[in-house]
């Protein structure tokens, strides 16, 4: 668990986070998200003290961060930025190993780490390991970021924009790969963004920043349900709310008894998916299946319009 | 490298060692250069042991600038010296305009004839190339690289042992290279005060006015700086090979 309380930087007479606090559970993910200049970057490298608070702690499983070494607070957090930073010196396994050597765990062990999150990261190691991250495709260099981050399994990742050089087609891809690797390892995240989608798509909480200050902290659905300034409510897109609201929603919760016509949805597609293949095949109800693919039910647009004015 | 390429290499280097061992195999293609049956092959001392004494002479002067040109731009460019980088800068931009024979000038009241005064003068003016890549290679390090240094726990030493220095290796071999090849040269010079080495040659030949003596003297460091200057430059690539830049981008 991440306490973070009143947490403020100044640069000498700007002020760049403001008393921000809030509180991130073991194994959530939660997205800071706000303009450029919002202060969420420092908000991030206080949290491994790259940025020194003028005020404000940071807890991590109750233990202040300021009574911890640097180096060795570091060591235990993961940190991803935009760009990734790989050493272009050091191949691929060698990047990866980066803090279990400076943690000095012996070779065998390294060997065996770096293998396992190749593969995690769907990264042949006969093909991947040998190569120099300029040999690599922009995916490829984002996963080794994010595998050498985790390289000394810790409980804690801090991502800075991790998605931000990429083209928007291996985007979606990759927050995809992001959060089945995170539900599976249970590592809490705070991630920074300036993406709307993305923010709704990976938190768990969102953490809405503007202007140096926290202007709410909340789950993607109370967001849109109770924006608390008109910024907030600017920012999630008014137009967009019905929308974003069905996709937080997955068919199962709205599923009806009876059968219908047609290639069947999975339980997991969230509303707005199962909307968009309605409209699009021209449907008034599809069946619903399973992951082993048994018919489970049906999904109509009358059920999704009245769970999306429901939410609103 | 090319088969062709190799070829060349190794012949000269075949030619130049046989030079040096035997001269006087060569004597029959320098006869015609000299007049008034003056010798053909300079026969005061061996051509062998005058080119390591001008090697080492070279070896010794490049040794010690490339100690403390590295160690004042590791200095420069930690939080602590930053601010006598310009300093340290304009000195060796002294070091540099101060011609070599005025080095030697100034230094033989100073430290006596012999090799003193010519490691003296080489070492000043092999500073500055080796300083100024040195600079260079550790400024260009990517912010962000230093970024995921610092992110992931690497303290001061470890950054500039693990991530800086590699990164800066191709230029700073660069900075040894020219410093080497300009010091070989240099190092001619220094037979004026004594100091051993092919300058001797080439004094002999022009107080004697024997054209053969001046051109082996000239040839044999020639061929030196030539092989040397490629002996490195290999190494250079092959560092450079491995950051995934193109040899051009460094040399």
């Amino acid at each position: 668990m991440i306490e973070i309380e009143h947490l403020t930087k100044r640069y000498g007479a700007d002020i760049v986070v403001d008393d921000v606090s809030f509180t991130v559970e073991e194994g959530e993910i939660a997205v800071v998200v706000g303009t450029s200049g919002a202060g969420k970057s420092t908000l991030l490298r206080m949290i491994n003290r790259l940025v020194v608070p003028n005020a404000g702690r940071v807890l991590i499983d109750g233990q202040d961060t300021a009574t911890v070494p640097e180096d060795e607070l570091r060591h235990r957090i993961g940190y991803v930025i935009q760009g990734y930073g790989l050493f272009p010196h050091r191949d691929v396994a060698h990047n990866i190993a980066t803090v279990p050597r400076l943690l000095g765990w012996d070779r065998k062990r390294i060997a065996n780490r770096v293998e396992e999150l190749l593969d995690l990261f769907q990264l042949d190691p006969g093909e991947f390991a040998q190569k120099f991250p300029h040999q690599l495709s922009g995916g490829q260099q984002q996963r080794v970021g994010v595998a050498r981050a985790l390289a000394a399994k810790p409980a804690l990742l801090l991502m800075d924009e991790p998605f931000g050089s990429l083209d928007p087609v291996i985007r979606g891809k990759a927050q995809d790969d992001l959060l089945a690797i995170q539900r599976r390892l249970g590592t809490t995240i705070v991630l920074v963004t300036h993406d709307m989608n993305e923010a709704f798509h990976l938190g768990d909480r969102i953490a809405v920043m503007d202007q140096a200050r926290l202007l709410q902290y909340a789950t993607p659905a109370a967001l849109l349900a109770h924006p608390a300034e008109a910024f907030v409510e600017q920012l999630v897109g008014t137009a967009e709310r019905p929308f974003r609201l069905l996709s937080l929603v997955t068919v199962q919760e709205a599923m009806e008894q009876g059968n219908a016509e047609g290639e069947p949805l999975p339980l997991s597609a969230s509303l707005r998916d199962a909307l968009s293949q309605l409209i699009w095949r021209g449907r008034e109800a599809l069946p619903v299946a399973d992951a082993s693919g048994a018919l489970v039910g049906r999904i109509s647009i009358d059920a999704i319009l009245r769970r999306g004015r429901s939410l609103a | 490298m090319s088969p062709r390429s190799i070829i060349l290499r190794a012949s000269a280097l075949l030619l130049l060692a046989t030079f040096i061992a035997a001269p006087q195999l060569f004597a029959f293609a320098f006869e015609p250069l000299t007049v008034n049956n003056a010798p053909a092959i300079y026969n005061q001392s061996s051509l062998l042991t005058l080119t390591v004494s001008h090697l080492r002479t070279v070896f010794l002067a490049t040794l010690a600038s490339t100690v403390l040109a590295i160690a004042l731009a590791i200095f420069v460019t930690r939080p602590a010296g930053r601010e006598f980088l310009p300093l340290s800068r304009s000195l060796m931009n002294i070091g540099q305009t101060f011609p070599p024979v005025a080095v030697l000038a100034i230094a033989v009241p100073l430290v006596g004839f012999g090799e003193k005064p010519t490691l003296i003068a080489l070492f000043l003016y092999g500073l500055l190339p080796i300083f100024e890549n040195t600079l260079t290679g550790l400024m260009e390090v990517s912010p962000r690289t230093l970024e995921a240094a610092r992110g992931m726990g690497m303290n001061a030493r470890q950054r500039l042992v693990q991530v800086e220095l590699p990164l800066a290796l191709p230029l700073i071999l660069a900075g040894i290279r020219l410093s080497v090849i300009i010091s070989l040269g240099t190092a001619t010079i220094g037979s004026t005060v004594a100091a051993k080495g092919l300058g001797e040659v080439i004094i002999a030949g022009l107080q004697s006015n024997n054209v053969a003596f001046i051109l082996q003297g000239g040839l044999v460091v020639a061929l030196l700086a030539v092989l040397i200057h490629d002996g490195l430059g290999l190494a250079e690539r092959m560092a450079a090979r491995k950051l995934g830049r193109s040899a051009d981008e460094v040399s």
